[in-house]
């Protein structure tokens, strides 16, 4: 709680402090494969290192995943970034947003965030092409202050990567 | 939203629909029409413009004969009604009705149906169409499954999809799908109260939590989104309906809930749309291809049901929006021009326009009399000069240099900006004369009524005619102020209709001050005289006379612009190369139910003439007719 970007926030209320910490011990038993919770004290934040799968045009390359929960969570859905350098990706862009609808519009509280990470890793690996979305500079300009990518008006116009 | 409106019971309904629709209502008016044209027998001619002896090309035009062309194809249609207003109360029974009726056919719980409906867009025939085409996909999409797809667990002990805690299988629910989710991820925790005993320094910190933590009130505070509410498992699709909202959702919320489905039967129908005043709930049904898309709405509200500005008869909606868009690119033009003073061309003081009508009188010691409009002397204007009102005639104002006046404006204004400039104000200062006029209405109902009864000694009820005067004076303002939208995208070329169309302008413009003195100024009189007047009951005469008469007039001048001024090509034509031949032209255009044009050449005859140039008073509605007409142009009295 004493990073800039979550001194807005509100503490996590009670339901959601529970469920994080079930989330944690579910997750430590059973991590997602390519993925590394690099355990604080700080529930509210979790820091995940997401490895590129082999065989695919991240492989052997390492990544931050920041994510960041809200006081009401699960009900509503974290807010899920990439710690820069993010990677090249036509739906990455380089200030870290990710445009995946389940982190936005198509959230449900039945998810989780080993389940998040599966869709993020399976985004990164179905990828032909590294390269940053066309509106890169346009959109990252326009999120200067740190705007979160959840006050984004996203358009999941591409099903394919 | 509840508003006493919701008092009103449904015969409101039908009588608003009858009195407001102008032109479209109203069999009892029409059925007098009729009648006036039976008595006229022989006289039933189409086209007016009788003389002989004049070349006086459009001021001959005359569409009175629209009138007799009213036959039983107009009557159908205009018997029927083009809308129907719809209170909340209204709406939610036709919802309801929807609902119970695809309840019923398709045998489906009624959460179902409401889930089917608003796919469909509220259209009971679509459902239909769509169920017995392919009831598994319609299933599918709207996630309406028949049987469970997942096996009920067979533990004691199940835990929670969302908070994953442990629950006893029984306390927990689920849609159709039996994804099990506990009451409180479902409902929130609702009113209990957490309190937690902080450090005495900081108080005792009460958490009161309002149910806004959980599955169905998040989704319901999201917005309309709620209604198509599904599982909280992202691979399950089962529909959450309203029968689960109203088992697990709080008041508040449920009646949230509520509200956006009677939204969605209006928003997603196509044919209902809300009023668009301010503070009206109400809405609109339209029949679709009846007709006029002018509607008025129960809180008096008229506007076109199919773009929603105001309503714009006898212009289009294009139009309108070219209107529109035309006059926001030209506002900061026009801002001198709104301004509320003008000097008097007399004396030269400021002289404030705060009488709806166009005559205005400087005051004392000036008594200057003049036109708001072209700040030319008033007696320039009107039946005094024998012909017409001449205000509306820009080239005729701008060649006889009355804009001269103007020298800023001149300035300022290039040839196509002082056009506009021509049309716009004259649209402007109909509107706001409505405004006005509108202001005077309510002023008449809440206030003047009763002191006029009072006065003249006569029962409210008796006075009733004077409320029409002004209901048509408020309409009229309306129509006239499009005619001058109509009038700017008149095309320059059509040299005849804009001259034809000027003239009909011109009468109506006319007709409507003389209207609106009569009820505005000659009222007075009445209202302030210390006790009956003796002729009072020859005002009432004069007064709903003028108001039938321009009424009349209106509804004709709505319908030939409606039509393009299609009759006056040929017609107009005629009259500027023909003097004698009118008659056979008329007739030999030989429109069905027209055919009596020659009957007509007899009456030319049995003129009394009123002064020198043979132009005639009309005893009726004391009109000033040119000397050619044979019936008043104003109330079709026979001369
Ligand atoms: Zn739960
Ligand atoms: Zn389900
Ligand atoms: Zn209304
Ligand atoms: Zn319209
Ligand atoms: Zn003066
Ligand atoms: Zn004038
Ligand atoms: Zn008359």
């Amino acid at each position: 709680m004493t990073s800039p970007s979550a001194s807005s926030r509100k503490a996590l209320s009670k339901i959601a402090c529970n469920r994080l910490q079930k989330e944690l011990v579910e997750w430590q038993v059973n991590p997602p494969t390519g993925f590394k919770h690099k355990v604080t004290d700080n529930l509210q934040r979790w820091v995940i290192e997401v490895n590129g799968a082999p065989g695919t045009l991240y492989a052997g390359e390492t990544y931050q995943l920041q994510v960041d929960f809200p006081e009401h969570y699960p009900m509503e859905a974290p807010q899920v970034i990439f710690v820069p350098p993010a990677p090249l990706h036509p739906h990455i862009y380089s200030n870290g947003h990710i445009c995946l609808d389940i982190l936005y519009d198509s959230w449900s509280p039945a998810m989780t965030v080993s389940s998040i990470c599966i869709s993020i890793l399976s985004m990164l690996s179905s990828s032909p092409v590294k390269q940053r979305p066309a509106d890169n500079d346009r959109y990252v300009k326009n999120c200067k202050n740190g705007r979160s990518p959840k006050e984004t008006r996203w358009w999941f116009h591409d099903d394919k990567v | 939203m509840e508003s006493e409106d919701d008092m009103h019971d449904a015969n409101e309904i039908a009588s608003v629909e009858e009195e407001d629709d102008y032109y479209s209502g109203g069999e009892d008016e029409e059925e007098e029409d009729m009648d006036e044209e039976g008595e006229a027998g022989e006289d039933d001619y189409s086209y007016d413009y009788a003389d002989e002896d004049d070349d006086d090309d459009t001021g001959d035009y005359d569409f009175i004969a629209n009138y007799s062309d009213d036959g039983d194809d107009a009557l159908a249609s205009r018997s029927q009604k083009s809308f129907t207003i719809l209170k909340e109360e209204d709406i939610e029974q036709r919802q309801e009705e929807d609902i119970t009726k695809i309840s019923t056919v398709l045998s489906i719980p009624r959460e179902a149906a409401c889930i089917l409906l608003r796919r469909y867009n509220w259209s009971v025939n679509n459902v239909h169409e769509e169920w017995f085409a392919n009831e598994e996909v319609v299933r599918k999409a709207v996630g309406l499954l028949e049987k469970p797809f997942v096996k009920l667990p067979n533990f004691k002990e199940v835990a929670c999809g969302i908070c994953f805690e442990n629950y006893s299988c029984d306390s927990l629910r689920s849609a159709a799908c039996a994804h099990l989710f506990c009451d409180a991820c479902w409902k929130g925790r609702g009113s209990r109260i957490f309190s937690f005993r902080f450090p005495s320094f900081l108080g005792e910190l009460k958490l009161c939590k309002r149910a806004t933590n959980s599955y169905i009130s998040t989704s319901i505070n999201d917005g309309p989104g709620c209604l198509t509410l599904r599982c909280p498992d992202p691979s399950c699709g089962a529909a959450v309906g309203q029968d689960m909202i109203d088992m697990l959702a709080s008041d508040e919320d449920r009646k949230k809930y509520r509200r956006y489905l009677l939204r969605s039967y209006v928003e997603d129908s196509r044919k209902i749309k809300w009023c668009p005043a301010p503070g009206c709930d109400s809405a609109v049904e339209y029949v679709v291809g009846s007709g006029s898309y002018d509607v008025s709405c129960s809180c008096s509200h008229s506007f076109c049901w199919n773009c929603i500005e105001e309503a714009h008869r006898p212009v289009d909606c294009e139009t309108v929006a070219k209107w529109v868009m035309k006059n926001s690119a030209e506002s900061e033009n026009m801002n001198w021009i709104l301004a509320n003073s003008k000097p008097c061309p007399k004396c030269k003081r400021p002289i404030e326009k705060n009488q709806g009508c166009m005559h205005m009188t400087c005051t004392p010691p000036c008594k200057f009399e003049f036109c708001w409009l072209c700040l030319g002397a008033w007696s320039d204007h009107g039946e005094r000069t024998g012909g017409f009102y001449a205000c509306n005639r820009y080239e005729a104002a701008k060649q006889e240099g009355v804009y001269d006046e103007a020298e800023r404006r001149r300035e300022m204004a290039k040839n196509s900006l002082e056009r506009y400039t021509h049309y716009y104000e004259r649209w402007a200062s109909n509107q706001s004369s409505r405004q006005k006029a509108l202001a005077d209405l309510q002023q008449m109902q809440s206030i003047h009524l009763e002191k006029l009864s009072e006065v003249q000694s006569q029962p409210e009820s008796q006075l009733k005619f004077i409320i029409e005067a002004w209901q048509q004076i408020v309409e009229c303002r309306r129509v006239l102020k499009w005619t001058y939208a109509y009038g700017y995208y008149l095309p320059e070329q059509e040299a005849t209709k804009k001259k034809v169309f000027e003239y009909l302008q011109g009468e109506a413009e006319a007709g409507l001050e003389r209207l609106h003195q009569c009820a505005e100024k000659e009222l007075m009189n009445y209202l302030n005289s210390d006790g009956p007047s003796k002729d009072f009951n020859d005002f009432r005469t004069k007064l709903a006379g003028l108001t039938s008469v321009t009424r009349n007039y209106f509804e004709n001048l709505v319908r030939a612009l409606e039509n393009g001024l299609s009759d006056v090509d040929s017609e107009a034509a005629s009259i500027n190369t023909t003097t004698s031949s009118k008659n056979a032209a008329g007739t030999s255009k030989g429109k069905s139910g027209r055919g009596k044009g020659s009957s007509k050449a007899g009456n030319t005859s049995v003129r009394n003439t009123a002064d020198d140039s043979g132009n005639w008073t009309c005893d009726q509605c004391t009109y000033m007719n040119v000397s050619s007409a044979p019936t008043c142009h104003m109330c079709h009295q026979r001369r």
